[in-house]
């Protein structure tokens, strides 16, 4: 598609309010939106676990998750920022209190204790471990599977891991053979700039 | 004070899928008409998108402002606190929910239409459900089946007939009721893997076949042929092959210049005079408040407002609600039972691409298609395996305990496992019950003050969990013929806010237990037309939508033919 065709979409976004302000001015964009730096370090340290980078290729952060989580608790889903972020500091005071250090000084194998307890329900005077977990994840699996236009699946990444072949405009019969493997379409929904 | 407008001869509250069909008999009839539409036009290349968190995470296409202010809350019955629901799924655009749905467009049969008198005769009282206001329909299904040809042809109707002028042919649904003619269009294509299902099916000798949608398989009427690509199920088509009233019979009404359309209006009151009928609509736009006067009122919208919006007219001649004497308004109400089951392959069965539509569908559970002596339910479901899959919705797949939920194990079970996945769509014939209904919430209100509709469900049902139960184990035995290596069936639950609502102004001769009368019209306003799914009585095992249409398109036949009586 051609990026003419993408502006004009843009244009028209914006007069219909349907897309948050951060995607938009994203360009522009130096820190995170949602996010302190501080944060910042904290989700990545814990979103590297859930997705890690290894021989299948590129991990969350690789793939840019953290930039859509943070561009949506600054956007659409900014109800439950408040929520999520104090999570994330009882996360990252559990891990200090457990493991010595906040998340993000802990080694790989450190980190997955964190996050075990966690997601095994053993983790002490954490009550909100278990609906930060399942939020993170979400919000992991959103940014690096949806579309590159919000900010992750950076260089379709997530897309290639799973082999899902792309949003093509119109399939044939012959892609949609159990046996067939579509050569991976790599373009945004919503133009070509967004990798 | 409410700025009078030109009175019309009809306003139709909502151009939906129902409201968007009624339309056209009655501008071409040559009445004028008001269509008044709390949403707009939505524009293909503005609005439809191939993205999976536009359409289904943030539900950008389907989520209204105005909708998204009166989300029905739900608890099971008096003593409860309702609570809200997180999301709706009403619409407002023109085009309604027929913008986004999957358009699975089926017709009911001759069982739907006379249940308990069919039970009755064939298991005897004791087979009737427990605390079920069933009753049979006031009409039958010959007398529908005419008005469901004319909307088939209208909206444009993909499928294979299978029971033509009772002779079976051998292709499409050998147990559906019989047709006067074949399909607008043949069937949309199958994929691989939901061949693989029907020739599966096949070998256990049931009968399977490719559903009917209001989906072009080819080129029709101006408008493409579907394309397959994957973003139809809460998304808009971004080449118009579906058949949305938003591009069929809406345009089609506005040919004849008898049809006004007023969006982006937030409807009110119904209101009425000293003697009890209609006189008009009420309604806000851009802040400020109109009256439509008309000659026939016909409300539209979905089954939540339907019956929060006469709950909401309240006047001296109907202080419990407009056409509430008898106190009927929000009564059997039901949710359709719909659950799934899901099945993981060996090997890749590729149902990324396609659309829910795209499928191989069985139709042996369902209905009466079997004996159910000593079963211990009425009814059954509608078994349907089908394509279209998204990355996010594919990577946050059940892993069947076979991997754990993040890391690196994980990662690489959702690399090999993520194109492996079959979801289905089974949906239960549901009926209406004493201690179900809708009414307004006492505690939640929009922004102007108007309570919320509430949904009391009642708990669960004893027929509807067992007939789902029991085609949960079809369905497991299919899946397990095609090759599946792991199959979960999912626990029945009884539905909160469901995108097939029916009931709360059912359509009966009787007006102690119904609303409106055999044609749609209200018992008490004689002038106010009811149509959607709200009218419905029973919910087949299969989508609402044409029979919702071909019931609009029957009022609108009768309001045509009876204009003198009913407008006066």
């Amino acid at each position: 598609m051609p990026d003419e065709h993408d502006l004009t979409r843009r244009d028209l976004l914006v007069a219909t309010a349907f897309v948050p302000l951060a995607a938009l001015t994203a360009a522009a964009q130096t820190g995170p939106a949602a996010l302190t730096a501080g944060q910042m370090k904290t989700l990545e340290a814990f979103i590297d676990r859930l997705i890690p980078t290894d021989e299948l290729g590129p991990g969350a952060v690789e793939a840019g998750a953290q930039i859509y989580i943070d561009r949506v608790l600054a956007g659409p889903n900014a109800n439950e920022k408040a929520q999520f972020l104090e999570g994330l500091e009882a996360v990252n005071a559990f891990a200090q209190r457990t493991q010595g250090a906040p998340l993000a000084d802990l080694p790989a194998e450190k980190r997955d204790l964190v996050l075990k307890a966690i997601d095994e329900n053993t983790a002490q005077e954490l009550p909100q471990g278990r609906q930060f977990f399942n939020r993170a994840r979400r919000l992991t699996l959103e940014g690096m599977f949806g579309d590159p236009y919000y900010g992750g699946n950076k260089n379709f990444a997530g897309w290639d891991l799973i082999r899902y072949p792309g949003p093509r405009p119109a399939v044939d019969a012959e892609m949609q053979r159990m046996d067939a493997a579509p050569a991976p379409y790599h373009r945004s929904a919503w133009g070509t700039q967004y990798k | 004070m409410a700025t009078a407008l030109k009175p019309v001869d009809v306003a139709v509250i909502g151009l939906g899928a129902t409201g968007g069909v009624a339309v056209l008999p009655l501008a071409r009839a040559g009445l004028k008409i008001a269509g008044i539409e709390a949403g707009t036009w939505m524009d293909p290349h503005r609005d439809f998108h191939a993205d999976e968190v536009f359409n289904n995470i943030r539900r950008q296409v389907t989520t209204s402002p105005k909708a998204q202010r009166e989300i029905p809350t739900v608890r099971t019955g008096p003593g409860e606190k309702a609570r809200q629901a997180g999301a709706h799924p009403m619409m407002n655009a023109i085009g309604g929910t027929s913008i986004h749905y999957w358009a699975q467009s089926w017709r009911l049969k001759e069982w739907d239409f006379k249940t308990r008198s069919e039970t009755l005769r064939r298991y005897g009282a004791a087979a009737i459900p427990a605390g079920t206001t069933l009753e049979d329909w006031p009409l039958t299904y010959d007398e529908l089946a005419p008005f469901y040809d004319l909307v088939e042809d209208e909206v444009g109707v993909s499928g294979a007939a299978g029971n033509i002028g009772g002779r079976l042919t051998g292709r499409g649904n050998p147990f559906e009721s019989p047709r006067a003619k074949e399909y607008p269009m043949p069937p949309l294509r199958g994929s691989g893997f939901t061949d693989h299902m029907a020739e599966t099916a096949r070998k256990l000798g049931w009968k399977p076949f490719a559903p009917p949608a209001a989906i072009n398989s080819q080129t029709r009427k101006g408008r493409s042929s579907c394309v397959y690509h994957g973003f139809c199920g809460n998304g808009g088509c971004h080449v118009s092959a579906k058949g949305s009233t938003a591009v069929t019979t809406i345009p089609e009404a506005q040919k004849t210049k008898n049809l006004a359309i007023f969006d982006n209006t937030h409807v009110t009151r119904i209101e009425t005079d000293g003697n009890g009928r209609v006189t008009g609509v009420r309604y806000l736009r851009n802040r400020e408040e109109f009256f439509q006067p008309a000659k026939v009122v016909l409300l539209a919208g979905y089954t939540y407002e339907n019956s929060r919006l006469l709950l909401l007219s309240k006047s001296k001649p109907y202080p419990k609600g407009l056409s509430n004497n008898h106190g009927q308004v929000g009564r059997h109400y039901f949710g359709h039972w719909n659950s799934f089951v899901t099945a993981l392959f060996p090997y890749d069965i590729n149902t990324w691409y396609g659309l829910p539509a795209q499928g191989a569908t069985c139709d042996e559970w369902a209905d009466d298609s079997f004996d159910h002596s000593g079963m211990g339910f009425i009814g059954g479901c509608s078994l349907h395996v089908y394509t279209e899959r998204h990355p996010i919705e594919g990577a946050a797949m059940n892993t069947f305990g076979r991997a754990p939920g993040w890391g690196s194990a994980w990662k690489k079970f959702i690399h090999d496992n993520a194109g492996r996945m079959s979801n289905t769509y089974i949906q239960t014939n549901t009926f209406p019950y004493e201690t179900m209904y809708l009414d307004l919430d006492d505690d939640i209100a929009d922004p102007l003050g108007d309570p919320v509709c509430r949904i009391n469900t009642g708990g669960m049902r004893e027929n509807e969990r067992r007939s789902t139960q029991y085609a949960h184990g079809k369905m497991e035995q299919w899946f397990q013929a095609a090759g599946a290596i792991e199959v979960n069936k999912s626990p029945a639950f009884v539905p909160g806010v469901s995108t097939h609502a029916y009931g709360g102004t059912r359509m009966g001769d009787n007006a102690d237990t119904n609303v409106v009368n055999r044609w749609g019209f209200s018992h008490e306003a004689p002038n106010l037309g009811v149509l959607g799914a709200s009218v419905m009585g029973t919910s087949g095992a299969r989508n609402p939508t044409l029979t919702a249409q071909a019931l609009a398109w029957r009022i609108a036949d009768y309001l045509v033919k009876n204009w003198k009586s009913v407008s006066r």
